[in-house]
């Protein structure tokens, strides 16, 4: 196991190295740059945008750029933001902690109730429960968040007026201690809903499915007829083997959850990742974009190695070596 | 033979599948019955019914199976007996060795832990030391060291899979069990191994036993009386040293025609022309007509009944007790 995950760390970083090259050169070739944008519109003299250039280093060639990047990450530093002229790190960390209130929220409660109505549904196939769940979670799967989202506000805030139709806290009052995290969770029960109706089909599905193939399994048979009781067998048996692939997908949600989810995060005004990474991309902010695409290709490539572990603890047939 | 306690009767019955097109007549009026300390061997091709027929013993059949007739086992009538009796019949007085063993235990728990489940089922307060001392002596007698207790079952072969669920159906010390084509998936040398195992446990230990199997040689190495099943019918019940040695039935005489003696000369090996017939439809004649190459008229109009030879045979065949 320890070879294993020595090998196993030692290609996630390569991964991440090969990610943060392509992505630096993609960046850079895209349309467009952070300059003529700092430079404004109208009547941007040459000679302001040929002294930033120089600044952010821009007037070199691009590997030269991406060599300075690679010794000032080595430095631990992600560098500074051009159009928000503050460091990328805390740029991230102020955003980190509200995506992951959104995302983090949304995906357990996505993974728990989409698999109980997966379950649910499973204990009587064809029945009355099992069509209205599946054809609610067809409809959900094929709803797109942004859409989603937006309905909600039409229903429970313009109309029912239950909850505020957007932002994370109220802008107006300045709440403190208790009132403050009430105001947030507040703010939350939208977005967070719509995020975990979108996600819950996912895991409705494959728990469904994979619980049909395992009711048909051999052992079934085989503890039925030693008398075992049938609800001891699903809990103990169909449900540790029906809930593998849940785990792998749940694991992959986790990678992405610090990325956060734009779409969403805009509807709602939400001052999430999601949203950053909008504004770096229109603003061809090279060192955010950057900053924001490694913390992403880290998580993805440290939650992998975790989703591979934790399998292997939960299925005795897949051993590293 | 007659004058022992049955263990086990059936008295016709029918087991039908439901299905949107019809009901498939898996088994067909099995009057059967079985004593103490009996070996009864059910031979017949894929389809036939038999592993129908040792399933709806333990009511073990999906929703869609509809059983009609008597099983008796001792004094409980396991067709209409409620779910408590069955639950306590089932592994401590009958208990069965599945086909697929590879995959008859769960294959992300440890051996050890599901049959301590399995052992609990019956013996809730059992601790885990007392379920493992107990394995340990069934295991030895299948030739199983006991550290396969605490292994997975992808971590063992097809035959010791095979091994533990016989080891496994013995736990309770039950009076009947079944075993279900229980050598078919394994390589010849190891099906010789686990069939003498199984010969022990009935000498040894006493098991009254059933084996399902589509294998003759198998019904003659290790059973004293064999049931011939084709299309869901006991064509031929008896002792194995007659029904083998002289069948009555046309059906036995074209299965045993269809494998290969190893002792006495060669001779092209016969089969059987033809196929099952479809068993959702209603024969007119013996269901065997089709095939048969004996058939005379009365065959194509009505399905033989049981007759007794006299000699401890049941045929079903109109040829018995006419003009043979």
């Amino acid at each position: 196991m320890g070879r294993y995950l020595g090998k196993r760390s030692l290609t996630g970083l390569l991964t991440v190295i090969v990610v943060l090259v392509l992505n630096f050169f993609l960046i850079h070739l895209a349309p467009g740059d952070p300059i003529t944008i700092l430079a404004g519109m109208d009547n941007p003299s040459q000679e302001l945008i040929d002294i930033t250039k120089a600044k952010y280093g821009l007037d070199k060639p691009i590997y030269v750029q991406l060599w300075t990047y690679i010794k000032t990450l080595l430095k631990g530093d992600l560098g500074h933001s051009i159009i928000q002229a503050r460091p990328v790190s805390q740029l991230i960390m102020e955003r980190l902690g509200n995506t992951l209130l959104l995302t983090l929220t949304s995906a357990v409660l996505a993974l728990v109730i989409g698999t109980a109505l997966g379950i649910a549904a499973s204990r009587k196939p064809g029945s009355a429960l099992d069509n209205v769940l599946s054809l609610i979670a067809y409809v959900l799967y094929s709803m797109p968040g942004f859409w989603l989202g937006l309905m909600l506000i039409l229903l429970f805030s313009s109309t029912l007026r239950l909850f505020p139709t957007s932002g994370m806290v109220d802008a107006r009052a300045s709440y403190t201690g208790i009132a403050y995290v009430l105001d947030v969770l507040k703010h939350m029960v939208l977005p967070v809903g719509t995020l975990t109706l979108i996600g819950i089909p996912g895991y409705f599905r494959i728990t469904k499915a994979s619980l049909a193939q395992v009711l048909k399994d051999d052992y079934n048979t085989l503890f039925l007829a030693a008398g075992m009781d049938e609800k001891k067998i699903f809990r103990k048996y169909c449900f540790r083997n029906a809930i593998l692939p849940t785990i792998t997908t749940f694991g992959m949600r986790l990678a992405y959850v610090i990325a956060g989810s734009a779409t969403v995060e805009i509807v709602f005004a939400w001052p999430g990742m999601g949203r950053l990474v909008m504004s770096a991309i229109n603003t061809r902010d090279y060192p955010l974009l950057m900053g924001v695409y490694l913390v992403t290709s880290v998580s993805v490539a440290v939650w992998m190695i975790l989703v591979d572990i934790f399998y292997a603890i939960a299925d005795p047939r897949i051993r590293y070596s | 033979m007659g004058e022992k306690q049955n263990l086990l009767s059936l008295e016709d019955v029918c087991i039908g599948y439901e299905t949107p097109t019809g009901t498939v007549r898996a088994v067909v009026n099995a009057t059967l019955s079985l004593s103490a300390g009996d070996t009864l061997g059910i031979v017949g091709e894929s389809g036939s019914g038999k592993s129908t027929l040792a399933h709806g013993i333990l009511r073990l059949l999906p929703k869609t199976a509809v059983v009609t007739g008597r099983m008796m086992f001792q004094d409980v009538d396991l067709l209409r007996c409620d779910a408590k009796t069955l639950k306590d019949l089932r592994w401590k007085d009958i208990a069965v060795v599945f086909q697929k063993s590879m995959n008859s235990l769960s294959p992300v728990h440890k051996v050890g832990e599901q049959i301590v489940d399995i052992y609990r089922v019956h013996v809730p307060q059992a601790t885990k030391e007392e379920v493992y001392d107990r394995m340990r002596h069934l295991l030895s007698v299948v030739n199983l060291p006991d550290r396969v207790l605490d292994l997975y079952p992808h971590q063992l072969s097809g035959g010791m899979l095979q091994r533990i669920s016989i080891s496994l159906s013995l736990i309770h010390q039950p009076k009947l069990v079944i075993f279900d084509e229980a050598t078919t998936a394994l390589d010849v040398v190891t099906q010789g191994q686990v069939l003498s195992e199984i010969r022990r446990l009935q000498s040894e230990m006493h098991v009254t036993s059933i084996l399902i199997t589509h294998d003759v040689s198998v019904v003659a190495e290790t059973c004293r009386r064999v049931a011939v099943m084709y299309a869901g019918h006991l064509m031929e019940v008896g002792p194995v040293d007659q029904v083998l040695v002289s069948p009555r039935h046309p059906y036995t005489q074209g299965l045993l025609a269809s494998f290969p003696s190893l002792s006495g000369a060669r001779r092209r090996l016969r089969g059987i022309p033809g196929t099952l017939p479809d068993l959702k439809a209603e024969p007119k004649g013996c269901v065997f007509a089709p095939r048969c190459p004996k058939a005379f008229d009365r065959c194509h109009e009505s399905m033989p009944p049981a007759v007794d030879t006299g000699t401890g045979c049941t045929v079903k065949c109109h040829l018995e007790g006419s003009e043979r």
